[in-house]
């Protein structure tokens, strides 16, 4: 009954790849009504999940290609079901608010579908060849969205997207053949990859590989630069999808299968990674200061975000891994929610361009829910309590900082640089005088403002209650995380 | 279960009166209701504030002799990680709630004559709604993190309500430097938070207290932990070096300076003196705190003095008697520190409401264009007469008793005697200036025809008045004057002669308003160092921000030429490359074997090296 997340949207894209009968307004209601249905699915499968219940539920086994050692099984734990229902959410928005008339619709709505499709996929997969198979999947659709519905300069743009991610997937292929082959398992089933027979100097060779996989992905600083690109020249709800959940692929992969298969490995790196993570937030966080372009404010602001969680990955103990699963929900809200509003801005006034535009706040001729919508979203990015932001972010820092008491602070001096940035933003766009030029915005109907609300609304009951969604999590956290040592030791230093 | 017993259960209600009171006003915030106009937003507000404030009353009546009384509720609970926020309904903290939300409440029906015409009146009273709801929590709260969090939402609605005409250049920076100055002290405390979440574990106060009683700190660690808990205190109440903002935070609306003003700088100080025996493990912390105050008390009544603006001539002083309290509080003297806070957040909101009617009658903030009001506007001029009185030490009003605590306690430390006399004294000259310039004097042609305000304004503040008056009657009643055997006699005397020499002094400078900027340049220049802030803008311009600016110029630069570059640099040289090599395939097999051929070779001899 999982596979039916995979199964309902390919059906979508098989009916409307397929039905030429369809009208374009048609083939949106109908995609809305698949993802409003997988979205169901997904919270009814979130009812009857056991939350004592640490490992893979609602199994599923297939038996594919056995010689390959391939099989189709699937299951879903405490770390996968808040990224498929954040999946299931953002797919659902962003095709709610895709352009009712839209170039070729059928193509754009089947690769949304598929894109769902793929994602989905790899968050559930058991299999290593099968999550590698949806994760290079996703990159078909992905690389269409940008280049057929993107920007002036999407060729660029969609090429570097797809030779970053299609390098990401090699290492992790590689990785993949490597543990499974070296660990002596006749299949690749996650269950079976084994690496406690692998010497850990192997053990450190793979993970490298992983890291600089998913690094592509999350992505990490030097390895980011495919990303502003890409969000610049992609459309509004396919911005909603890359930054909401493409990105947590990359996240999620790490904790999957770096910190999952190779504890070892991960605890003599950790340090590192923790500084790594560190460094990425710093850089993204000044870099975003001197943009002008509002899109790729927000671009740089998700790198330094994805930063956190590499943070709370690295730190290893129950807590910080479990903040790390939340904070990857918590930015896929906020960064969807951020770039839903740019996508507004841009095309009510045609531009982005911090310099250009002024005052949108105004009450009569400009956009002031919109304003007031984001000046939510830019205050929960930088993490004002009563929003998510704040409760995931306090939540990794807590879990870090015994263990890595400098990274931890230098990533809370990129809290700060982003209230800077996001501030920026908002100062120069929405306060001011509205200037005579942009004084006939076209009128922000009620479909544009939706989204977004409910996004706020998600945003702040989650800040208010957080046990709604750290719940799903504990107990897979818990079997994550190795030990809790350092955690003591630490603390055992500081006190004398 | 009796009505008392289910409200003091429900005590947690109060901080959320206002915030629903501001979620009421949405409708009305957002323009879908149009055809009322905004004015039953406004009413909504006011009335949950009303409630709010007999809520609070009740309970403040039924608790008097009892007990503190623990609220408590799980919050959130992860793992082994507990955040169980509590709340302490104390007399005191009671007593703070009911100022809170008393001056709140004065302050919203101030505004409603104030913004009158103000199209975005709903936008406002929601914001106030927040303001009032972040405070009154605050009071009671007995959580750091709560606090921490309501802090968080006091930087967030004072950028919004100082940000509030946001069409206005001015404005627009004021907003930006206000949120940004008190982030910078946020952070640094919620570092501090962390740290003290790691190694004490619980973040409940009266858990903090027993673990700070006992633990045994690294020097090094407890210095920092204490600095870090010093900083966000140091943002929120205007304090050397954070505190330019609430100097350019006077471009909001002044009901919203009423409230800043009074009770929410109020509001950082509260949370630092629950902080202090925390702050009390590094000995280095309490004197930086004592540095913070006294540079900040003494600084800021000199450019106090030098202000043409006459809501930034007040706002300084504010800065300047929270230095006291931060000195109070370095001196671990809490007493002092919080009757100071409460008897300068009535004085101080007072004369902000007189000051708010001087500029809604005359359209008008400088000082050197105002004149001769007292005979058209008695009320007001009652009023900064009263507000200013209580400010400084002059019996029988607030402000004598609660510095003259402070210098008993004090009384052997001379230099911080001398530092309240001086405070005393250069507040009692500004004071006195403004008075004459405002109220005295000539009338300009913008105050010739200045009526007295509408009675929407008049109202609170006569209000008000009477409060101030009855300061000395509520202290005796709560037992915090000394009997009169018990006065320090001398330091009265000091006290008072210090705030006459004040006022002699504040009477005897000239004050032509023709060259209110001195045309000696030695008088000149010391009166512009105090006028500008001794110029420390400037000096942030130069060095913080530029130094922010410059690093992400160049991050920027470097991810846009370096990293990127290297990345475009790779994808061009394969591409160059295979447009090169397409001219090798020439169709003629003997190339192809030769190029076989030689690879094979250099490939054979690498393998066998």
């Amino acid at each position: 009954m999982l596979s039916a997340l995979v199964f309902i949207p390919l059906l979508g894209v098989l009916i409307i790849g397929v039905g030429g009968f369809l009208k374009t307004d048609q083939i949106k209601k109908l995609s809305l009504c698949l993802m409003a249905i997988a979205l169901g699915w997904t919270i009814f499968l979130g009812f009857n999940f056991d939350l004592t219940n640490p490992h893979f539920q609602f199994q599923e086994y297939l038996p594919w290609i056995d010689t390959l050692g391939l099989s189709y099984q699937v299951g879903i734990d405490g770390l996968s079901l808040p990224l498929v229902a954040l999946n299931s959410l953002l797919t659902l928005i962003a095709i709610y608010s895709s352009e009712n008339s839209i170039k070729r619709p059928r193509l754009y709505y089947s690769l949304i579908l598929l894109l769902n499709v793929a994602v989905v996929g790899a968050f559930i997969a058991q299999n290593l060849l099968l999550f590698f198979l949806f994760y290079e999947l996703e990159l078909v659709p992905l690389y269409l969205l940008i280049a057929i519905w993107g920007g002036a300069k999407s060729g660029y743009a969609a090429t570097k997207f797809l030779i970053y991610t299609a390098v990401s997937g090699i290492l992790i292929l590689g990785t993949f053949l490597g543990t499974t082959w070296l660990g002596g398992s006749h299949n690749f089933d996650y269950s079976n990859a084994l690496t406690s027979a692998i010497p850990l100097g192997t053990q450190l060779i793979l993970l490298g590989g992983l890291l600089i996989g998913f690094g592509i992905k999350i992505p990490l600083v030097p390895l980011h630069t495919w990303l502003p690109d890409a969000h610049v020249e992609a459309s509004t709800p396919v911005s909603v999808l890359l930054a909401g959940v493409l990105l947590k692929l990359g996240t999620y992969g790490l904790l999957r299968f770096g910190l999952g298969l190779f504890p070892d490995a991960w605890a003599v790196l950790s340090p590192w990674l923790a500084t790594w993570a560190a460094f990425t937030v710093l850089y993204a966080s000044f870099t975003a200061i001197a943009q002008t372009d509002m899109k790729k404010i927000v671009a740089y602001s998700s790198v330094a975000h994805m930063g956190y969680v590499l943070l709370g990955a690295a730190a290893m103990n129950d807590l910080s891994i479990l903040a790390s699963i939340f904070q990857m929900v918590s930015h896929g809200l906020i960064s969807a929610m951020l770039f839903l509003l740019v996508g507004v801005v841009y095309a009510k006034t045609g531009s982005r361009d911090l310099n250009v535009l002024r005052g949108l706040l105004n009450p009569e001729r400009g956009l002031p829910l919109i304003g007031t919508l984001m000046i939510t979203g830019v205050m929960a990015s930088a993490g004002i309590p009563g929003m998510v932001g704040f409760i995931s972010e306090f939540l990794v820092f807590r879990g870090s900082f015994p263990v890595f008491p400098i990274q931890t602070l230098i990533c809370m001096v990129g809290t700060g640089l982003t209230g800077v940035y996001l501030l920026i933003l908002l100062n120069k766009a929405f306060f001011g005088r509205l200037d005579e030029a942009s004084s006939n915005l076209p009128a922000v109907l009620w479909s544009d403002r939706l989204p977004a609300i409910v996004l706020a609304i998600l945003i702040v009951i989650l800040g208010i209650q957080p046990s709604l969604m750290v719940r799903w999590s504990e107990s897979t956290a818990t079997l994550l995380a190795p030990s809790n040592f350092q955690l003591e030791q630490v603390s055992s230093i500081i006190i004398r | 279960m009796n009505l008392t017993e289910f409200l003091l259960q429900k005590t947690w209600w109060i901080p959320c009166y206002g915030l629903v009171g501001a979620l009421l006003t949405l409708p009305w915030a957002t323009g879908v209701v149009k055809r009322t106009g905004p004015r039953p937003a406004a009413y909504i507000n006011l009335l949950m504030t009303v409630v709010a404030f007999i809520h609070g009353t009740i309970i403040f009546r039924s608790i008097w002799h009892l007990p503190p009384q623990i609220l408590t509720f799980e919050w959130l609970r992860v793992l082994d990680f507990d955040l169980t926020f509590s709340f302490n309904i104390s007399v005191i903290n009671m007593g703070a709630m009911e100022l809170i939300t008393g001056l709140s409440l004065l302050a919203q029906f101030f505004a409603l004559g104030y913004m009158e015409k103000d199209w975005a009146l709903a936008r406002f009273f929601a914001l106030m709604g927040f303001f009032e709801g972040a405070m009154s929590g605050l009071a009671i709260s007995d959580s750091l993190l709560l606090s921490y969090a309501l802090l968080e939402i006091l930087t967030l609605s004072t950028y919004l309500l100082v940000g509030f005409w946001y069409a206005q250049p001015l404005v627009v920076t004021a907003a930006r430097d206000a949120f940004l100055t008190k982030r910078v002290g946020d952070v640094i405390l919620l570092m501090g938070i962390i740290a003290l979440a790691s190694i004490a574990g619980d973040l409940n106060f009266p858990s903090l207290y027993r673990w700070a009683e006992t633990v045994k700190l690294d020097p090094l660690i407890a210095t920092l932990l204490g600095l870090a808990l010093v900083a966000g205190p140091t943002g929120k109440c205007a304090q050397f070096p954070l505190h330019l903002w609430l100097d350019e935070a006077m471009e909001g609306p002044n009901p919203a300076s009423i409230l800043r003003n009074s009770v929410v700088v109020g509001c950082g100080a509260y949370v630092l003196i629950k902080l202090q025996p925390i702050i009390a493990l590094s000995p280095f912390a309490l004197t930086a705190l004592i540095v913070i105050g006294s540079v900040t008390a003494i600084g800021a009544s000199l450019v106090a003095i030098a202000q043409i603006d006459i809501k930034r001539a007040f706002s300084h002083t504010t800065s300047a008697y929270l230095g006291l309290v931060f000195v109070a509080v370095g001196m671990n003297h809490l007493d002092f520190a919080l009757i100071l806070l409460f008897t300068h957040a009535i004085a101080k909101a007072l004369m902000f409401m007189s000051v708010g009617s001087v500029i809604y009658t005359t359209q008008n903030q400088d000082l050197t264009e105002l004149g001769g009001l007292w005979s058209k506007m008695p009320a007001t001029t009652t009023s900064f007469l009263i507000g200013a009185l209580s400010l400084i030490a002059l019996p029988p009003l607030g402000g004598f008793w609660s510095l003259l605590q402070g210098l008993a306690d004090f009384w052997h430390d001379s230099g911080i005697v001398l530092l309240i006399l001086a405070v005393n004294s250069i507040t009692t000259i500004g004071l006195t200036r403004v008075y004459r310039l405002v109220f005295l004097g000539e009338s300009q042609p913008k105050t010739r025809r200045a009526p007295e305000v509408p009675w929407t304004m008049a109202v609170p503040m006569v209000s008000l008045i009477f409060v101030c008056l009855l300061i000395p009657l509520i202290m005796q009643k709560l037992e915090l004057l000394p009997t009169w055997t018990a006065i320090n006699k001398s330091a009265a005397v000091a006290l008072i002669s210090s705030s006459i020499l004040g006022v002699a002094i504040g009477y005897a400078i000239p004050l032509q308003k023709a060259w209110s900027r001195s045309l000696q340049l030695p008088l000149r220049m010391s009166q512009d160092l105090l006028a500008y802030d001794f110029y420390i803008d400037r000096l942030y311009r130069i060095t913080i921000v530029f130094a922010v600016s410059t690093l992400s110029k160049i991050s920027a630069w470097g991810d846009r030429y370096i990293v990127d570059g290297l990345v475009n640099f790779v994808g061009l040289t394969s591409i160059f490359s295979g447009e090169g090599l397409k001219y090798s395939t020439s169709g003629q097999s003997q190339g192809y074997i030769l190029t076989i051929l030689v690879s094979l070779g250099l490939f054979t001899l690498l393998i066998s090296w």
